[in-house]
Formats: C-alpha cells, structure tokens, sequence
C-alpha cells in the first residue's frame, strides 16, 4: 500500500496484534521531565477507533510533550504507553509512522517551498524501476494526491504548486489526508484552528469528523472548548502538566469544560479586581457572567 | 486504505472546482524554474560579450570558456546540492587540493601505480565530506563554522604534509610514474569536437549535472533534499532520514572535490600545496546565481551549472574584450551583481505573473 | 549478518595482496636521497649562535623554498641554529620579530616587503643590540631600518634585465603575466620589463586555482594575436602557460622569472627562451653567513650597499650546466 516500514519495525509491530478487548492506545500515569522540569506527570488516556479526544489546556499546560510522545519525537519518563493493549516506546517519528500514528503538527510539518504532491508523499515516496535505475513514479504521485485531496474535499487543479501557497486551513486538510491516506490508525492533531479563521475552523472540524468516521481514533488537542466540545467524544484537561479531568460527552457540559479550562477561580478573582479599581462596567459583568457558570 | 470505505456523504465537496486556482501557461510554469533568472543572465552577458569582444563568439575562445567554467561547475554541482539540502561547505577549495595531494604524495611516496593513488584519494575525499557532515550532526553547530573549522585543517595539513613527505611546498613530479599517462587521458585531455579541442572536464561537468539533476528531481532522495533544506524539523517528523542525507551530500560535494583534484593533478604535475583558498567563495557564487536559495530548500543542479558558466564568460570575456587589467576584479564583481540581479528581477516576475 | 562478512573478508585478504603486487610503479616515485654537493662537510668551530630567518613568504610558495635550503646549508655549516618563520602580513611578520628578540636570538635576518611595518620591531632589535640583515625585499630602505646589509636582487632590474633580453630577440610585444594582483615585486617586474619593451601587457591571473590560471592565459593568447611572447613570474606558473600556448596554438615565445627543475629541463628543450634568475640560495645563505661573519668578528659585509645576487639570465646554454643543481633544489 502505502508506508514503506524498515525490517526492524516490522519486527516489533509483530508484537502488536490487536486484541480484541483492548483499546487503541492507552496512557497510564505517563510523565516526562527534562532535566529538572516536569513536563508532564501522572497523565491517564483512551484513544478508540472511530472516536475524538481532545486534550485541552492553556499555554504550558503540557499538550506538546503529550503529543510528542505519542508521535515518536520524545520518549515517556513513567508511566505505561500501550498500543494494542503492548507496552511500547517509541524511538523515532518513523518507528511511529510505521505503527500507525500520525501527527499534524501546529507547524504542520510541511516544507513551504516545495509543490504538493512532493509534501504529500515526503518520507513515503513512491518509485518505479529498479536498483540504481529507482526514480519517482512522479504521475502516480500527483494522480493520488489530487484524488486524496478531492476526497477529503479540496479540488485543486495544480499540484505542482509551492504547499506554501495554499491558505493555512488548506495545508491543514493536506496534512490531515496525508495521514488518512497513509494508513494512520491514531490520527493527531495539534492546535489546528488555532491560527485559523472562524470559517476555516469550521472546515477543519469537519474533516476531523470525516477522520473520525473513517475509524481513525483521533487526538484533537487544541485550547478553545468551543471547537473542542462539538466534535469531542471524551475530553483530558491538562493543567501545568497535570490532568485536572478526564470527562466523556455525557459528564460535561460546555460551560462547565470552559469554566474549568478557563479556571472559575480566576475568573471571580478577576472580577473582584476590577470591581476595585472601578469605571469598567462592561468588562466586569462579562467577567462575573463567566465567573457564575 | 483501512477497511471501512468511506460514505458516499463524505466525499461531498465543499465547492465545486476550487476557482482561485487558475490554469497556469507553459510559459508561466518555464518561467517559475528556479534556474531561468540565471539562464536570462547568462544570455545577456553572453549577447553582451560577443558584441564587445568578437573573438568571443569563435569556437576555440567558447572551448576555453567552457574550460574555465567546466572547473568551477565540477564543485558548483555538489556545492549546490549542498545548500539546497540547507548547509555550506567552506572547505571545498582547499579539499580539491588535499584530494590531488593525496593521490600524489602517496603515489611518490610508496612508488606505486599512480591508479591506486588515484582511488586512495578517492577514499580520502569521501573521508573529508563523511567527517564534515558527522562533526556537523554531533556538535550541531552551523556548517558554516563546522567547515571553516575543517578549511584552517586541511590549509594546514596540504602544507605541513607536503613539505613534510615531499620535502618542498610543491608536491614531487609524478609523470613519469606508472599510471600516469593514462590517468591522464581519463582526467585531464581533450576531445577533438569538430576540430576544436575541448578538455574532457567540460564532458565530466555536464554529465555531473545530468546526474545530479536526476538524482535531485526523479529520486526519494532528491526529495528528502529539498525536504531537509526547506524545513529540517517538517522533514524529520514525517521519517525522512536526515543524518544519513546530510552526511550523504558532504560527501557527494568530497566525490566532486576528488574529480577536480584529480584533473588539477593529471593536468599540472605538480599540485601546489598553497592553492586552492578562495574558490570555495566562487562555488557559492555559482550555486547563487543559479538559483539555489541561501537558506535552503530551492534551487537546481542546473541553476549551478549556467551560474558556473556565468562565471567563466565573465573571468574569459573580460579578457577578451582587453579591457584594462587593473580593473579586472571590478569588472568581474559588477558582472555578477548584475547576473544576480536580473535573475532576481525575473524571479519575481514570474512570481507576480501567476 | 555473521557468516558472509567472514567470507567477503577473506576474499578481500586473498586479493589486496595481489592487487598490491600490481600496484607498484617501476619507474618514478621517490628516489633515494641524492648525494648533495654541499653540507656534511666540516663544521664552524665557533660557539652555537642562533639565528632567525623572518620572512614575508605566503605558505607553499616554492620560490621560498630555495631560500630556505641556502640558509639551512650556511647554518649546517657555521654552526648556527636556524629559525624559519614566515608571515605575508606585514603586521604579524612583525610580531614575529618581536618574539625572536624576547627569545634571544644572536642574530635576525628578514625580509623588508613592508618596511614600515618592520620598523617598531626592528628598532628594538637594534636597541637590544641584535645584529640585523634583510634579504630579498628592501634594498632602497634597508640602511635607514638598521639594518647592516642586504642580499636581493632588484625586482624592477631583474624586470629590466628580462626585458633586454627579450630585445635583443627580437621581440616587442610581451605579455606578462601575474599570478597576484598588488603584488609589489611582481608589478615592479613587469614594470622593469614594460621600461625596456614598452609593448608590453599585463594580464592578471588567479595564482590559487592554476586551472584558471590556464584558461585566463589561453583566453588572452586567442585574443591578442599581436602578442609574440609571454612571462611568467613564478616557474610553476610558466610551466603552466606552456601548456596554455599549446591549448591556444599560438606561436609565442615563453620567458620567465625564477626557477625550478622542471623550467630549467624546458629551457634546455628550447621551449622557455630564458628564464631570470635572482639565485634565491645565495639569498637565505648569505643572511645567514653574514651573521654568522658578524658574530666572528664584528665583520659587516657590503659596504653600507646592497650586494645583489641577482638578475642572472639563465637560458639555453646556462641551463645545460645547472641541470643536476635544479634538480636539487638548490637552483
């Protein structure tokens, strides 16, 4: 199909049988330090197949090292990271390619300058020949990418043209069919609509679900509840690297995640503070109007 | 593909044809190659020399062009691929040397065929570029300061090494050695082209280029070139395998260096072991004005040959136009920025066309 | 991966041998030491003096070489131990000096490119009471420095030189070439050649990278058909621009300035005219030797003038003699 796995992982992906009682992927009091500093600590988590969890919290809550562990790029401390029910470390973004789980990243991981089909395909290339003869089967390429593409929505007529161009939303849904096309089991996805706008992030949810019904078990990771709760199906608060809550749908509401997330504690405090210092009537009723949920 | 297809629902779009996309020309496309600023480039200061100079346009002065272009481009194809892959390599000029060094004192020294000289230098120079690139990975320092580093090593060894085995700063005669003659013929002779005699490094370059385009544009590593030199951590994280393609290139542009070494040895005899300093700059130069971004990640093996050219119309031209002698290096600067120049113009030409 | 490696590797055993019979060149390669006509003989009784020879030579030019072997041979002989230090910067060159005297040398000999530069140093020496001599560069300059004598050749005379002979063939419009633009003494040759042959032309040329040496001189050979001979300022790159006169068929006659081996084998050919000489040996020697006298018996040689040890035109039947003294570097 697709991935072209090296012999050693294909050694230790034999390991991963799929059993059928366990989940996807599971996190059980994972941690990460660096040097001195706890990234990350006691963090519990279930990703299914054809489910949405999101992973919610502000700056310096900890969500990129979470994801960074998953994806390959760093290796827990603690903690027990399961895939299929097997413990597991991945060493390197390709040994977790090749198991499955793929990342978007907020930076997405595309190189700007070069054409689509190029990203779309980079690390995964497809050849014809052989030996020394190897070329690109470069008509092959861009014939999937396009219908990838089209697939997930996005018709363009040029996939020749610098990923660079294409407007942020665009290149996420590049990014997200990229790891559909190539056999992602775990989809993640790091801060997609964070730079986008209202429009865009609605198109980005959508294909998120569009994932999701294709039976990728996703990782939404974001800090807006209000993207998060439409297309979440359990929800991980993090918090100064600590899980602060770990709540399906059908615990939470809306309001309550953007009263925790936003920290109903702070928001009172808030409002008190400005009640103080006076003269700022409409920022403190929104501020008591979001305290009081 | 997983097994659960996906519903016909799901592969509505969200509009129909996307419209900002328009449908681009022939010309359009030619025009956002990264090498057509140099190519116009190079026309013009070809157009402009044949009417200063009248010789120019005669078939010997263009074999001689073509000669001092041919050993510019030997090292402007792997200096290109280089810094489209994101690095520099200042140590290129004098590790031309050290390569032609190599095969000579060796060769002197043990009274061998000079052939085996010939592939121990080949290995020295893999060595050169393997030792670069792992330097580069383990200190994570710049290229640049990792290969200036190792330009102060090798200045010092091609001198201390030849005084110290050859006994002068010159290294020994080798052509009446074993060898010689017909690594001469591979290296350093002349193919009679329609009774011109052109020297067989210009054959040696272009079939470079060729090779190296290839690799770069139809090859899985030519995209993990480009990849790594557009953005390293994009490319890492989906797998590409960086180390091995950054040690790969330092030691492509070692293979380079070999060749040229071994035409200078096969040409001249003897190396002088002071040579070298400085062309690493006219390398740069080259890949530059054909295109290859500084910071990595666009450019063409191509771009680098026609800015090899550019360079040697400029260095020849000026002679034979007789300009005045003084005035030389001026000359030769101008007619670079201006090279540049219009191949920026043109860029952004055809940028702002489509 | 165990079995097959052990068997490539003794397939490879098997083979380097044989390969390395093959690989043997019968002729050429290093020689054994050749019997040298100099040196070994009987040494100064004078007490151990040491001396500094500081000069402005550019790393691996072979010119310097020469230089260095004359001033080796006077110290072997007088009993002198011999520093060698270089710097083409005149500043640094400088520095270098300094650190002789804070070493306490008996005795410096340099080179004056850039007497300005020396000055500072070299009255320092001079207080110190180190005896001084200049060698090669300087002879206009070297009394006012303190320095009690001086062994060169006048670039520009040697450049006169050339050019009377070039007259006296015949020839009128030369091209000369130089390796190093803003070389002092290249330019002042070149000058003393364009005195005597007013046709003459300059034509600068990449000394660093000899390929463009090569096709520079070609391009210039295809394009001034009036010219009828060419110089180079340096054997190597003289043997160079053979090869470009043969690239560009041209029929000029090739001259040059210094010497090695190999030029002097092209001047017995027939195929370089002439070349001239500034016998570089007696250069670094007679530094040393003077010093050397100095330190004997207070002698200073050279009358406050400075002695030259050059131009000497080298050509055809000249060179038949000093064949065997090229060829050990001496020459």
């Amino acid at each position: 199909m697709k991935t072209r796995k090296n012999k050693k992982t294909e050694e230790q992906l034999e390991k991963l049988e799929p059993k059928t009682s366990d989940n996807l992927l599971t996190l059980k009091g994972v941690g990460k330090h660096y040097g001195s500093i706890i990234a990350l600590r006691g963090v519990d988590m279930v990703v299914d197949p054809g489910k949405v969890t999101c992973v919610l919290g502000d700056n310096g809550a900890g969500k990129s090292t979470l994801i960074k562990i998953i994806a390959g790029l760093h290796q827990h401390d603690e903690g027990e990271f399961n895939l299929h029910g097997s413990a597991i470390k991945l060493k390197s973004p390709r040994v977790a390619l090749d198991a499955g789980i793929a990342a978007v990243y907020q930076d997405l991981a595309v190189v700007p300058l070069m054409p689509i089909w190029r990203n779309f395909f980079l690390g995964s290339e497809l050849t014809t020949g052989v030996g020394p003869f190897k070329k690109l089967d470069v008509q092959k390429m861009k014939d999937i990418t396009k219908q990838e593409l089209s697939d997930m929505g996005i018709d363009l007529r040029d996939v020749e043209q610098p990923i660079g161009q294409l407007s942020g939303g665009e290149r996420q849904c590049v990014a997200i069919a990229r790891a559909v096309y190539f056999g992602a089991k775990v989809l993640i996805l790091d801060e997609p609509t964070a730079a986008l706008g209202v429009k865009q992030s609605g198109v980005v949810l959508r294909y998120i679900l569009q994932a999701r019904d294709r039976g990728l078990g996703v990782i939404f990771i974001t800090h807006n509840p209000h993207h998060a709760y439409p297309v979440g199906d359990s929800f991980l608060l993090l918090k100064r690297g600590r899980s602060i809550g770990y709540y399906s749908k059908a615990e939470i509401t809306v309001e309550e995640l953007t009263a925790q997330m936003a920290g109903g504690a702070e928001l009172a405090e808030l409002a008190h503070e400005l009640e103080q210092l006076g003269g700022h009537d409409e920022e403190l009723a929104e501020a008591e109007a979001g305290a009081s949920t | 593909m997983s097994s659960i297809t996906a519903s016909p629902s799901h592969k509505k779009s969200t509009a129909g044809p996307d419209e900002r996309v328009g449908k681009k020309s022939t010309l359009s496309i030619l025009l956002g190659r990264p090498e057509i600023g140099a190519l116009v480039g190079a026309v013009a200061l070809f157009i402009f020399f044949a009417i200063v100079a009248p010789v120019f346009l005669s078939p010997a002065s263009l074999a001689t062009v073509l000669y001092g272009a041919s050993t510019i481009g030997i090292m402007a194809v792997g200096v290109s691929l280089l810094m489209i892959g994101g690095e520099f390599d200042l140590s290129t000029g004098v590790a031309v040397i050290s390569s032609a060094l190599s095969a000579s004192l060796i060769s002197w020294y043990f009274g061998l065929n000079v052939w085996v000289g010939v592939v121990l230098a080949l290995i020295v120079s893999l060595l050169i570029g393997f030792i670069n690139g792992i330097i580069l990975i383990k200190t994570k320092l710049p290229s640049f300061i990792v290969t200036l580093a190792s330009f102060l090593m090798l200045t010092g060894l091609n001198l201390g090494l030849t005084r110290a085995i050859g006994g002068s700063v010159s290294s020994p005669s080798i052509a009446d050695m074993e060898g010689f003659q017909s690594a001469k013929a591979v290296f350093a002779s002349s193919v009679n082209v329609a009774g011109i005699d052109v020297k067989v490094t210009v054959f040696i370059w272009l079939a470079m280029v060729i090779i190296a385009s290839w690799i770069l544009l139809r090859t899985k590593i030519g995209n993990w070139i480009f990849a790594i030199g557009g953005d390293e951590k994009a490319a890492r994280a989906v797998g590409v395998p960086v180390v091995r393609t950054k040690i790969g290139l330092f030691m492509a542009v070692g293979f380079c260096g070999w060749v040229l070494g071994m035409h200078n040895l096969f040409a001249f005899d003897a190396v002088q072991s002071g040579e070298g300093i400085g062309n690493e700059f006219l390398y740069i130069i080259a890949a530059v004005i054909g295109g290859c971004l500084l910071t990595g990640g666009y450019g063409s093996a191509i771009g680098g040959a026609i800015g090899a050219f550019i360079f040697g119309m400029a260095n020849k031209g000026i002679v034979y136009a007789e300009w005045n002698p003084d005035w030389f290096k001026f000359f030769l600067g101008l007619m670079l920025l201006l090279a540049t120049v219009v191949n920026i113009v043109v860029k952004k030409r055809a940028e702002s066309s489509k | 991966m165990g079995k097959p490696t052990w068997r490539k590797l003794a397939l490879t055993l098997a083979i380097v041998p044989a390969l390395g019979l093959a690989a043997c060149s019968s002729t050429g390669g290093r020689a054994p030491e050749p019997e040298s006509n100099g040196g070994g003989g009987a040494v100064a009784t004078t007490e151990r003096i040491k001396v500094a020879v500081i000069t402005h030579a550019a790393p691996g030019d072979t010119f310097w070489d020469i230089i260095r072997k004359g001033a080796e041979e006077a110290a072997a002989k007088d009993n002198v131990e011999l520093q060698y230090l270089s710097d083409p910067d005149g500043g640094r060159q400088s520095q270098l000096i300094e650190q002789a005297i804070d070493q306490g040398v008996d005795g410096i000999a340099v080179t004056l490119a850039k007497p300005d530069a020396m000055k500072g140093s070299l009255k320092k020496a001079t207080d110190a009471g180190i005896p001084i001599v200049s060698l090669n560069a300087g002879e206009d300059r070297f009394k006012e420095l303190g320095v009690f004598a001086h062994f060169g050749s006048n670039e520009q005379l040697a450049g006169e030189a050339a050019g009377e002979k070039l007259k006296e063939a015949g020839l009128k419009k030369p091209i000369c070439v130089i390796q190093e633009q803003g070389h002092v003494g290249l330019e002042a040759r070149c000058a003393g050649v364009k005195k005597v042959v007013p046709g003459t032309e300059v034509l600068y040329v990449q000394g660093t990278d000899m390929t463009q040496v090569e096709s520079t001189a070609t391009a210039k050979l295809q394009a001034d058909k009036q010219a009828d001979a060419i110089i180079g300022l340096g054997a190597p790159f003289t043997m160079t621009l053979l090869k470009a006169k043969a690239t560009a068929n041209s029929k000029v006659e090739v001259a040059s300035f210094d010497m090695n081996s190999q030029l002097v084998q092209e001047i017995t050919k027939g195929n370089v005219l002439f070349t001239v000489d500034q016998q570089p040996w007696l250069q670094g020697y007679m530094a040393v030797d003077a010093l050397w006298q100095n330190y004997r018996g207070g002698f200073t040689i050279g009358g406050g003038q400075a002695t030259l040890t050059g131009p000497a035109i080298v050509d055809k039947t000249v060179a038949e003699k000093i064949t065997s003294f090229a060829e050990e570097g001496v020459r």
